[in-house]
């Protein structure tokens, strides 16, 4: 009985999660395109994207790229299955950090110099936001008690009464993975930058299309981690996800990208100072 | 000390025309940058074999899209002081009038791709959305949106009617207003202002000594600009050259924002003093012969045209030194020592047209 | 009507330069041009505050003209593109194209001169 409920729950997160991402993405291009006056795409933009891309010649240039493609792939799925099977947050997290270095092995794997230094840059950003993770993770163990994701639902308040500052050092985390502007170093959406597309330039064809929806499944990840924060009320995580979704595309609309120097030095300072204050303040409690 | 090649261009979506710089990295940090161009040379000078001196106003005009009333004008000019013609007054204000707008709109497109190049994609449209009222009054006016086709030797084509001016004076109004509502962004945002001060330093020795022409030497706190020569209406208008001393990319930034909104104001000085019934062109007559250079500032700098004519319909040469071919050797000594992030940051302050450089 | 130019024979064109630079003028351009079948002429412009200052030298196709990119570094560039549409060679040249700033690379063992009315054969092969 268990199993089926487990192999249910797998089946409805892996077909689930990229729906509603999709969707969510189709709403920020949406209200990205009203703060620049524009009319914008249609809401189901990103899936067309994506079903373009599945639909495009399959020519494997690099087969250790596209073995590490698919491996990203498995990695993300396997980090949002074990979120929603209420496994352990530091499993799920060194899992999806296994997900985040297999993308820069694949770039890394190409000898283009865009790919090679935007995979550099990747595992900067991927270093900066690692650590705050591991902090944020610990400072929910200290609030339930547990390292596992069905504590958090054990415990009758919401973690946000808890881990207020972790919330905001989450929307850093956040913001690094989702891409935006002022930490889209990595790689920017508009391959308007020195690297053009920086770590995703080499990929192409189909094997773009499974690095984008491992991409949409890793968003799927920190966005649900977002909504663990009020998990006692499925309104008030919705809530908790609308606002730090909001407030990513206003971020990305009124800053430029800053170079990784900066985003290291920034992200660290007011992180870690956020992130030991709140832990503090939860173990003087 | 691993070094890289990285090829910057022709193709790069950063790139607003194909220019290729083949940038040594070493650790992120440029040590050698190598301009390659003639993706889009065209061999413009040469067609004076071909095309009369009538037509090559035309000729001229295509050249650059952004600037190209400043070079048909800067052509036509040339001409009437080889012939000896002496154009309308009415007809120098309506060039000054077109080339002002000209310069707003060329700099709005700048702050376009400037804001693009370091990652500001709202600042990008909002700049492009006050353009395009630029770009009704173009069309409005003179038939087309970007090569306007105004100049004739001798004058110019078309006069700009009573209603047409009050339209235009109040659209810049609009301009205007929304400029200065993007004055406090351009200046003190603290992302842009990371991105921009302190980089790509060319001092004021250096910019001398290297020919940067046009906001590049006015950045540095040289005081040059080529509308002190006192064509067009230029005498009879009150202005000033915009200088600043910073150096830097903020500072050509700076440049730029505030010489559009000196032209907004030389426009509206424009229809001010401008005689009102007059005639727009002189009829002319006659082939030019001779030699002469003149000189125009375009929103990119000091344009020199030399033009040779030896008494036939066709001219034996015409130079054109447009102000982005001149500003290429500051780039170069710009871009040693910067980091990689702020190579399109600093290839963009330098506002490159490349269509200008080859022609 | 003509130009003020100052006529430089070939020798005396490196000298006047220099005084030039020294004077505080700055280099704004050069420009050539074939003036018959056997000569051409390079025209130099220079300006201080805004006066220009223009130095004519005429000289035979094929001649090596000395750069004056060692002491005004911007001249490499306008001097580059005269190789290639004139073919007029330059010794001295501080970055040197070979003639493939405009034309392609494979081109550049031809001489090829698109704004000359009469080219001319390439003497010395490099």
């Amino acid at each position: 009985m268990m199993l089926l409920y487990n192999i249910l729950i797998i089946i409805a997160v892996l077909l689930l999660t990229p729906i509603a991402v999709g969707l969510i993405l189709g709403i920020d291009r949406k209200i990205t395109a009203k703060c620049q006056s524009r009319k914008g795409p249609p809401l189901l933009q990103p899936f067309f994207d994506l079903f373009k891309l599945f639909g495009k010649e399959h020519v494997i240039t690099n087969r250790w790229q596209y073995f590490c493609t698919y491996i990203y792939l498995v990695s993300a799925q396997l980090a949002i299955v074990l979120l929603f099977l209420g496994a352990d947050l530091l499993l799920i997290f060194f899992v999806q950090a296994s997900c985040a270095v297999f993308l820069v092995i694949g770039a890394m794997a190409v000898p283009s110099p865009y790919s090679q230094i935007g995979a550099h840059r990747e595992l900067l950003q991927v270093l900066t936001y690692e650590p705050l993770l591991i902090l944020i993770i610990i400072g929910i163990y200290m609030t339930t008690g547990s390292f596992m994701v069905d504590a958090v639902f054990a415990v009758n308040r919401p973690l946000l009464y808890d881990l207020p500052l972790m919330i905001v050092v989450l929307g850093y985390v956040l913001t690094i993975k989702l891409r935006k502007s002022p930490f889209d170093i990595a790689s920017s959406h508009h391959a308007h930058q020195e690297i053009v597309r920086g770590v995703h330039t080499e990929f192409a064809g189909g094997n773009f299309g499974i690095v984008e929806l491992a991409h949409w499944y890793e968003i799927g990840l920190a966005l649900c981690l977002c909504m663990l924060f009020w998990a006692t009320s499925i309104w008030g995580a919705l809530a908790v996800l609308a606002i730090a979704f909001f407030l990513e595309i206003l971020v990305d609309n009124i800053s430029a990208r800053m170079t990784w120097s900066w985003m290291l030095f920034h992200v660290w300072l007011v992180g870690f100072t956020l992130a030991a204050i709140n832990l503090i303040w939860l173990y003087m409690r | 000390m691993v070094s890289t090649v990285i090829p910057f261009g022709p193709q790069h979506p950063v790139l607003p025309e194909p220019v290729h710089f083949k940038l040594k990295i070493e650790d992120e940090k440029v040590v050698d940058a190598i301009p390659a161009v003639g993706f889009v040379h065209r061999g413009l000078e040469c067609l004076v074999a071909k095309k009369d001196f009538v037509q090559m106003t035309q000729v001229v005009e295509r050249v650059c899209g952004i600037c190209s009333a400043m070079h048909g004008m800067c052509y036509c000019m040339g001409i009437e002081e080889m012939m000896g013609i002496e154009i309308p007054k009415k007809a120098a204000f309506l060039r000054t009038v077109w080339t002002e707008l000209h310069r707003i709109h060329s700099h709005l497109l700048w702050f376009g791709l400037y804001a693009d190049a370091f990652g500001f994609e709202s600042l990008f449209m909002q700049f492009w959305k006050i353009r395009e009222k630029i770009m009704d009054i173009n069309e409005a006016t003179a038939g087309s949106r970007v090569i306007i086709s105004v100049n004739v030797i001798g004058g110019v084509k078309r006069d700009i009617s009573p209603e047409h001016r009050q339209w235009i004076l109040s659209t810049l109004d609009e301009v205007e207003e929304a400029l200065r509502d993007l004055e406090k962004v351009v200046y003190e945002d603290y992302t842009i202002r990371k991105r921009t001060v302190g980089i790509g330093v060319l001092s004021k020795e250096k910019a001398y000594e290297l020919g940067a022409s046009g906001p590049m030497a006015r950045g540095s706190g040289i005081d040059i600009d080529a509308r002190s020569l006192g064509y067009a209406a230029f005498p009879d208008l009150d202005w000033e050259p915009i200088v600043e001393y910073g150096g830097d990319c903020f500072a050509r930034a700076k440049v730029r924002f505030r010489e559009m909104l000196q032209s907004i104001g030389l426009v509206r000085q424009a229809f001010q003093k401008m005689p009102r019934d007059e005639e727009i062109a002189v009829k002319v007559t006659g082939r030019p012969e001779g030699e002469v250079i003149t000189r125009v500032e375009q929103p990119r700098g000091e344009c020199l045209y030399y033009l040779k004519g030896n008494g036939s319909k066709n001219l034996d040469r015409c130079r054109i030194r447009t102000p982005s071919f001149a500003n290429f050797p500051p780039i170069m000594s710009m871009l040693i020592g910067c980091r990689l992030a702020d190579v399109p940051v600093i290839i963009l302050s330098m506002d490159p047209c490349i269509s200008c450089t080859e022609r | 009507m003509a130009i003020e130019a100052e006529d430089t024979p070939l020798e005396q064109l490196m000298w006047k330069v220099v005084t030039l630079k020294e004077a505080g003028y700055r280099f704004l351009t050069l420009t050539a041009l074939e003036v018959d079948e056997e000569t051409a002429e390079i025209i130099y412009h220079f300006d201080i505050n805004l006066q220009m200052k223009n130095l004519r030298v005429r000289f035979p196709k094929g001649t090596k003209i000395p750069s004056i990119s060692p002491i005004y570094f911007a001249a490499f560039w306008a001097e580059n593109e005269v190789i290639d549409l004139l073919g007029i060679t330059f010794s001295g040249l501080k970055i040197d194209y070979h003639g493939t700033m405009y034309l392609d690379a494979e081109d550049k063992d031809t001489v090829k001169t698109p704004f000359c009315r009469y080219t001319f054969v390439k003497k010395e092969a490099e």
